[in-house]
């Protein structure tokens, strides 16, 4: 991850997450990455899509599609 | 118009065919059988997820379990549910909810209640556990486990002889069945309703009580037994009985020989539910809100005694014994008689129903749909109902739990379809002619209705895909990062 981009964040934002994350965090560049690596982490639709695929395959089965 | 009152009542596993006004022989409930004979009964109310925490999403904010992702659990903060609309539209709310870890403030359960008390002990105390010992042993047997595990034979006759030996150990301890219990009983939530339904003017309330007594392990109040004209149990034959049945080590047969003695602590546990709920009533009807009243009994999920070798309620298959539950529902205006609605009624209705009966509007953030009208005109006409949940998840405690394929089953009138994603395979049941689904059909019978049910499976899954709430799933997932502890953030960092 060599590449970063510049982001702005209201001040008063930033001061409250500052004071939540005294002695959990780093910095607040840590936190932010942190909670956006869980948002986009996607676990769980892999198994949607595969279950998707799934029924499709039996319906193809079937000659319904 | 005075706006009408709702009281809930959930009974966690409580079987359909478990009830008297269901058809079920024995008079375990002899009180909610009267109430029947005045109410709306749906035949057959299918549960929308199995067990409590995939069941009760539908149940309060008629959600599908797995609509937010199957990585969360409970609800999500600022979803909407029965208690938060009715609690906005002026209502007094309140919720005696006895003990269910999974119904708790942790997961959500208490948005929208005035009063909220779930009967968890904060330091985890409780009663002993079953059939076990503690002490200078311990370490001893834990040799001896690792030692004779290395060889079948030897692993069979150490359990069998340290099953025997924790009883003979627990047997000098006479404990009654109050102490042996892990939930609070019916009794004591009903006492805190009536106090609070006491303590209210005259603004409409939401009531939700849900009841453990059928939950195991199996303690019911000896009273009840006497009251049923069952032979007693003692608290001590009860001790014994719930270790034996929760032995994982020996095969269904030998605990065949104690299936009827668990269903009779099973059934006493269900008549002291009917006992209390009719105190309730009385408490409703002696303050003059039992007309304005809006009352509804049904269950989370039912289940095993054995039927496919299976016992309890865990995700591994989606039964009847464990998806068809009881649904009563009384309200002045469809009193006089019985009513029975036949046809699949699934439980992501009941809140939009509920909300419909006493006069408040749904959110359209809802998944089902009232059936009010249509039940106050004597019919329902609904698709088939769905069941899912995520196959095998027996600790959804643990995040990695939830990360597993799922299991579905979808519902007509006299068929029955179960897709097990994890085994890529369906299968069709004819409960008309198969009532204990014991003999899936052959791939070549009834294709067009399999197809149909198939279809009906796959729009679910584009639907709930499709329209995702990715605003209350992140807050479910901020919530459940800050309460594991990863928001304690020392291993976190930017790579």
């Amino acid at each position: 991850m060599d590449q970063y981009r510049t982001v702005n964040l209201p001040e008063d934002l930033c001061v409250a997450a500052e004071k939540f994350m005294t002695g959990r965090f780093e910095s607040l560049e840590v936190l932010i990455g942190f909670l956006l690596q869980e948002v986009v982490k996607d676990d769980v639709s892999k198994f949607d899509q595969a279950e998707e695929r799934m029924i499709e395959q039996r319906l193809k089965d079937l000659g319904y599609i | 118009m005075k706006k009408r009152s709702l009281v809930l009542v959930t009974v966690d596993c409580l079987r359909a065919d478990h009830v008297g006004f269901q058809g079920y022989s024995r008079p375990v409930t002899p009180n909610l059988d009267a109430l029947a004979a005045n109410s709306v009964i749906f035949s057959n109310a299918i549960v929308a997820g199995a067990p409590t925490y995939f069941s009760f999403p539908a149940i309060l904010a008629s959600r599908y379990p797995l609509a937010l992702g199957r990585d969360v659990l409970g609800i999500a903060p600022h979803e909407s549910t029965l208690a938060t609309v009715l609690h906005d539209a002026g209502y007094a709310t309140a919720a005696f909810l006895a003990g269910n870890p999974y119904l708790s403030r942790r997961y959500g359960y208490d948005q929208g209640f005035d009063r909220f008390q779930d009967f968890l002990s904060s330091d985890g105390s409780g009663p002993l556990p079953l059939g076990t010992t503690r002490g200078r042993f311990s370490k001893l047997n834990q040799l001896i486990q690792s030692a004779t595990h290395r060889n079948g034979l030897l692993a069979g006759a150490y359990e069998e002889l340290y099953f025997w030996y924790c009883q003979w150990r627990t047997a000098q301890q006479d404990l009654p069945m109050d102490t042996l219990r892990r939930y609070p009983a019916a009794n004591v939530l009903v006492d805190e309703a009536k106090s609070w339904l006491n303590s209210l003017g005259e603004q409409p309330f939401f009531l939700w009580l849900h009841l453990m007594d059928p939950h195991h392990p199996y303690f019911p109040p000896e009273e009840s037994f006497a009251e049923l004209g069952a032979p007693r149990i003692t608290a001590r034959r009860a001790r014994f009985l719930n270790s034996f049945w929760n032995r994982g080590d020996i095969g269904p047969e030998r605990l065949r020989r104690y299936k009827s003695e668990i269903l009779s602590l099973y059934d006493a546990g269900v008549h002291w539910v009917d006992k209390q709920l009719s105190r309730l009533v009385e408490t409703l009807q002696n303050s003059q809100r039992w007309d304005e009243t809006v009352f509804v009994v049904t269950a989370d999920h039912g289940e095993a005694f054995l039927e496919h070798d299976d016992r309890y309620h865990s995700p591994t298959s989606l039964p009847e014994h464990l998806i068809h539950v009881p649904l009563l529902l009384h309200a002045r205006e469809l009193s006089g008689k019985r009513l029975s609605l036949q046809r699949p009624f699934s439980l992501i209705h009941l809140a939009p129903t509920l909300l419909d009966a006493v006069g408040v509007s749904a959110p359209d953030s809802f998944h089902g749909r009232s059936g009010w009208g249509e039940m106050s005109a004597g019919e329902l006409s609904w698709e088939p109902a769905i069941t899912e949940c995520v196959d095998g998840c027996n600790n959804p405690a643990q995040a990695d739990d939830r990360l597993r394929p799922r299991l579905m089953a979808v519902r007509d009138e006299e068929l029955k379809l179960v897709v097990n994603f994890r085994e890529s395979r369906d299968y069709l049941y004819d409960l008309r002619n198969d009532p204990g689904e014991r003999m899936p059909l052959s791939p070549g019978q009834r294709t067009r209705e399999r197809a149909n049910l198939l279809q009906i499976a796959r729009r679910h899954l584009l639907r709930t895909s499709e329209n995702q709430n990715t605003d209350l799933r992140l807050r479910a997932r901020l919530r459940e990062l800050q309460q594991s502890g990863r928001m304690a953030g020392r291993e976190a960092s930017l790579s």
